[in-house]
């Protein structure tokens, strides 16, 4: 058969672009929304996940820390030296408690000292000093900064002089923040920040002294600039765990559990919502292609009769598809760099920031082929079709009935669609790669294009079913219905009515949609509590029992204290072993030896619940009865770190030396601290009566807002000289900002994912109006009103949106489940009120959308669209 | 009675205006059977689409017993063509998610105020037997042959007995046997009915059947005559 040239097909397919600009418009709308979506979601979150990186590791001001209280040995400082051989770097810091005194009087203080390298220190972040002033300015061997507490107790100014060791320091300014306050010492005293080499000058560093260190790592950055993924941290973490076996280390992700949770579930929510961006977008392809091709039956059915083979006019309309997906495709690329430049115009007053954008080429080239590819795969299956489509189309549209057997039929029917089926396995194995790629892994491909596919065939039948049952119902009450209500259920029924299809599309988009609103609404609430503004930002250390009244009188009363303080007891403890194995012999992993000597055990203020923010995670925590009868049988709870480091799980003995006094306790759970509170100080916790009569002292931590934190150090210098207050507000402002940062974002994507995908849906909607416009005309002309004909219309659209809502919400709520229990360890509550919310919403969107669309022809004159005949 | 002045209608396609047409004056009596006739392109559909209010004219009028139609509102205009006028098309133009029965019944449930539902059941499977359709009630459009979909049309036509039946080409989709038979049941039910009929058609021995014939050309009445009707089977 003579072959149809490709300029040939090129120009009856163009022909058809032009002749039907409106529909078409739809296609590559749909198409060009589909491909901005990923392109502006998947560019901008990538360049956003990138700052928000950098500005977590800023949290320790470093990629991984190395705790040790050793000094290191030549073997081990030739292996942190090969480690970061490759490109990164490393910096000591060195943190101990010693006395400092005004050159002008002799009181001396104990003061807090850390001495860093000020041309690395810190790697990430920044230190704030005032007057402000770079570290490496600030720091050189004869001066120190310090904080503005020491100013006050000492009674000095900025250019006056302390002694420290057997030197003199010039104080050339204050330290507002240190960026590892929270994952440095909480030791007592105000802070002392010099360079290394002065604190070498200053003799402390002598044998025996009980100086810490701490290395900070910083890795390579990645070709691209930004910080290195959390696999090459984690590798660095378990080569330093090797090499330094008895220190403690710690990556990034750890210095703040709050903020990683919430790194964590911002990137997971990204991702979804770029493989949602890219499933919507097919969604309107497909649902437009099918649209189109169906109208283009008789076409089609005319070529056949004039002797074309359907490899010749599938030649034609496969360009047409290239054309409309390289148009759409191109389109959606250039919204995408729209989206991507405007959203952090709209940001930048919320995030006070202005991130470095760039467009990054692949992300725009993934965004293109995945548009080109949808659109190719999803318009195979109706392209397929055409094989299908005889001549006799032109002459009268039969409709083919059989009498065999259900079973006959649908094995006839899968036999005919083999090529179709072989086109949905294509379809699946590309969406696999596509999703891999968004995604950046294999696996998550993997799950995402089958969990779609099964969610796809579920909602084809669920879709199927109640269409069946509908008809089943119209067929019992049809003559008895009033008539609009029947014309409406009927028009379900209409030839060529994609309305399965349409109840699959549209079932999808609401589940994607919605699932992606309860998530992000779950991360958004749990990290909003997490930043709640009355969580403890000063800590008081060494509070004496006859000054626990006083001071919480004083909190009371102070301005800027917010919400009551928190206030435990510790008790200063030795381990002495555990199920008898003496602490000198026990196996412990990361843990200095020395640890063991000095732990804090605190009881919890009420006598059957963990302390505030605590969560039991294996065990259970004690009764009242237990707590009453704990002289007896003493319990223990211990925090997860320090379990895993001590090997202990519930049921093990634990013995404690306090004084003279030793008590061994059973243990009975392991708890998750909440770094934000001030019980996360003590990792031992035991019921009240184990710790009578022992000495206690007590830890303190309260919310202050940040311009008063002053103040209140001078309040409590004033009334209470020997308590330490650290002040962490300005670091813990920081992870609150950032926090914040990553909810906004959330937000705003998670708001533009559900419009793209609104407005697809809608297109998807709207492409259907064609089929009724001849309607419309012989309504009119049996003289149907458009209210009346609205009426029909809106009842059809609202059985669609009813069905489609009902069913997309159930999996939206399986699949929202899963992602934010399973993916990114959030809590799922089921809220009713929303779901009912998304019913209506879904109804009335899908109305008024069907309403939009058809409001054209509605105002059409019958015979405009009967001359066409 | 349809009487119709100075009706023009033009066409803008692209930069071009087609005058379809170019100014007609005719008045058909109640009860007549009017035949418009013409080559194709000479305006006879514009012009039967107007008299049903399909479209605006240009400029003109056409009054159906004593309402001119050609300006008023939209739904003004559905109400007054759905009591007033029956529309029987070339293409059938049947609601394909409707039955054969749901078809017919359509027009009395758009435009019927008596709320008398159950009467107008009645009447459309009574139609439906006329046409010689009763084994055909529930049947969906697309189940039925063509002469049949168009049996369907007439019987939708007449449901509401309206004064005016405006039919266009109603056999031109049709082959000689169905065509013959569905012009008699037409020509049937005009007669017991009485209703006014105005038909479009190129198709000289059809315009036979006619009590009068207007022949258009090039978008003007070229010719306007009353004549003896060939005889029928009625």
């Amino acid at each position: 058969m003579p072959s149809l040239s490709y300029s040939t097909a090129a120009r009856i397919a163009a022909r058809e672009l032009r002749s039907s600009r409106g529909k078409f418009t739809f296609v590559l709308l749909s198409v060009a929304i589909g491909v901005a979506a990923l392109t502006g979601v998947r560019g901008f979150s990538s360049s956003f996940r990138a700052m928000l990186l950098l500005r977590a590791r800023s949290i320790m001001a470093a990629d991984v820390s190395a705790r040790t209280t050793q000094q290191l040995t030549p073997q081990e400082q030739a292996g942190l030296d090969k480690l970061v051989a490759g490109g990164g770097d490393e910096t000591p810091i060195t943190e101990l408690l010693s006395m400092a005194s005004s050159t002008t009087s002799l009181d001396p203080l104990l003061v807090s000292v850390k001495s860093v390298d000020p041309a690395k220190y810190p790697f990430y972040g920044a230190v704030v000093l005032a007057p402000a002033m770079p570290v490496a300015q600030a720091l050189t061997p004869a001066t120190v900064a310090v904080g503005d507490d020491l100013l006050l107790r000492l009674h000095l100014k900025i250019g006056d002089s302390i002694k420290l060791g057997t030197r003199t320091y010039r104080i050339v300014a204050t330290v507002v923040d240190e960026p590892d306050r929270l994952s440095g010492s909480f030791a007592a005293g105000p802070r002392v920040l010099l360079s290394q080499t002065a604190l070498v000058d200053s003799g402390l560093l002598a044998a025996g002294s009980h100086a810490a260190r701490r290395y900070l790592f910083k890795l390579p950055a990645t070709k691209q600039g930004s910080a290195s993924s959390d696999d090459v941290v984690a590798a660095l973490k378990t080569q330093l765990e090797t090499l330094l076996p008895e220190a403690q280390i710690t990556d990034y992700r750890e210095a703040n559990p709050a903020l990683t949770k919430g790194l964590d579930g911002a990137t997971g929510l990204l991702t979804l919502m770029s493989l949602v961006a890219l499933v919507l977008g097919a969604v309107g392809v497909a649902m437009a292609m099918r649209a189109h091709l169906q109208q283009r039956l008789d076409s089609i059915a005319i070529m056949k009769s004039l002797g074309a083979g359907s490899g010749q006019i599938m030649k034609i309309y496969l360009l047409q598809t290239l054309l409309l997906g390289l148009g759409g495709g191109l389109l959606g690329v250039v919204l995408g760099i729209g989206v991507q430049l405007s959203f952090p115009l709209f940001l930048a007053k919320l995030l006070h920031i202005t991130p470095d954008f760039r467009l990054d080429p692949r992300v725009f080239a993934t965004g293109l082929g995945a548009g080109l590819l949808t659109t190719l795969l999803f318009t195979l299956p109706p392209l397929l079709d055409i094989r299908n489509v005889r001549p006799i189309l032109i002459l009268r549209r039969a409709v083919e009935t059989s009498d065999d057997p259900f079973t006959a039929r649908l094995a006839r029917k899968l036999r005919g669609s083999l090529a179709q089926l072989s086109a949905i396995v294509l379809i699946l194995a590309c969406l696999t790669l596509i999703a891999s790629r968004v995604s950046d892994s294999r696996q998550v491909g993997g799950y995402f294009a089958a969990g779609l596919a099964l969610v796809l065939l579920v909602l084809l039948a669920m879709s199927w079913l109640t269409l069946y049952l509908l008809r089943v119902f119209l067929g019992r009450t049809r003559l008895h219905l009033p008539s609009a209500v029947r014309h409406g259920l009927s028009n379900l029924y209409r030839p060529g009515n994609p309305s399965a299809a349409l109840l699959a599309a549209l079932g999808l988009g609401v589940m994607q949609i919605v699932a992606v609103y309860i998530a992000q609404r779950a991360v958004v609430q749990e990290m909003q509590i997490s930043t709640a503004a009355n969580l403890p930002n000063i800590f008081l250390l060494d509070i004496a029992t006859d000054e626990v009244e006083g001071v919480r009188s004083l909190l009371a009363h102070q301005s800027g204290v917010q919400g009551t303080p928190e206030i435990l007891p510790i008790v200063g403890s030795r381990l002495l072993s555990i199920d008898g194995v003496p602490a000198s012999q026990l196996k412990l992993q990361h843990l200095p030896r020395r640890v063991l000597q000095s732990i804090n055990i605190t009881w919890p203020a009420t006598a059957d619940a963990p302390p505030l923010g605590d969560k039991v995670v294996e065990g259970e925590w004690w009764t009242a009865q237990q707590s009453a009868d704990s002289v007896q049988h003493p319990l223990v709870a211990i925090a997860r770190q320090a379990a895993d480091h001590l090997h202990v799980h519930p049921g093990q003995q634990m013995t404690f030396a306090a004084q003279d006094t030793q008590f061994t306790a059973t243990v009975a759970a392991i708890y998750e601290p909440d770094s934000r509170h001030a019980s996360s100080r003590a990792e031992f916790v035991v019921p009240q009566p184990v710790l009578a009569g022992l000495p206690v002292v007590w830890y303190g931590g309260v919310h202050c807002d940040t311009a008063a934190t002053s103040l209140l150090q001078r309040a409590l210098y004033e009334h209470y000289p020997t308590i330490t207050v650290i002040n962490v507000a300005a670091t813990l402002e920081t992870v609150r900002q950032v926090i914040l940062q990553i909810t906004y974002v959330i937000q705003f994507l998670a708001a533009f994912s559900i419009f793209a995908g609104i407005v697809i849906l809608a297109s998807s909607i709207a492409g259907t109006r064609y089929r009724r416009i001849r309607e419309v005309v012989v309504l009119k002309t049996l003289g149907a009103t458009r209210v009346r004909i609205a009426t029909i219309f809106s009842i059809e659209f609202a059985v669609l949106g009813l069905v489609a809502g009902a069913v997309g919400l159930v999996f939206a709520n399986l699949l929202a489940r899963l992602i934010l229990i399973h993916a990114l360890h959030f809590e799922y509550h089921f809220q009713p009120w929303l779901n009912l919310g998304a019913w209506a919403a879904t109804a009335a969107l899908t109305v008024a959308t069907g309403w939009l669309a058809s409001h054209r022809i509605l105002g059409q004159k019958p015979l405009e669209v009967l001359r066409e005949e | 009675m349809i009487v119709v002045e100075s009706l023009r209608k033009s066409l803008r396609t692209g930069t071009t205006t087609v005058e379809i047409l170019k100014g007609i004056d005719f008045t058909i009596d109640k009860g007549e059977f009017a035949a418009i006739m013409g080559a194709s392109g000479s305006g006879k559909s514009t012009l039967l689409g107007l008299l049903a209010g399909l479209d605006n004219p240009t400029s003109g009028n056409v009054h159906l017993n004593g309402t001119a139609i050609s300006y008023l509102p939209e739904d003004k205009l559905a109400k007054l063509r759905g009591r007033t006028i029956g529309f029987v098309f070339q293409s059938y133009q049947l609601i394909p998610t409707l039955t054969a029965l749901e078809n017919v019944l359509l027009p009395y449930e758009l435009n019927d105020e008596s709320g008398d539902r159950k009467a107008g059941l009645e009447r459309a499977r009574q139609l439906l037997v006329s046409v010689g359709l009763e084994s055909r009630l529930d049947h969906y459009p697309v189940q039925l042959s063509g002469g049949e979909q168009q049996r369907v049309a007439l019987a939708r036509a007449f449901i509401l007995r309206p004064p005016i039946v405006l039919a266009d080409e109603p056999t031109g989709n049709l082959d000689t046997s169905n065509g013959k038979h569905v012009l008699d049941l037409l020509l049937q039910l005009n007669h017991a009915e009485g209703t006014t009929l105005v038909l479009v058609t190129h198709d000289p021995a059809l315009a036979d059947y006619a009590t009068r014939v207007i022949t258009l050309r090039d978008g003007l009445v070229i010719s306007d005559h009353r004549q003896s009707p060939v005889a029928t089977q009625l």
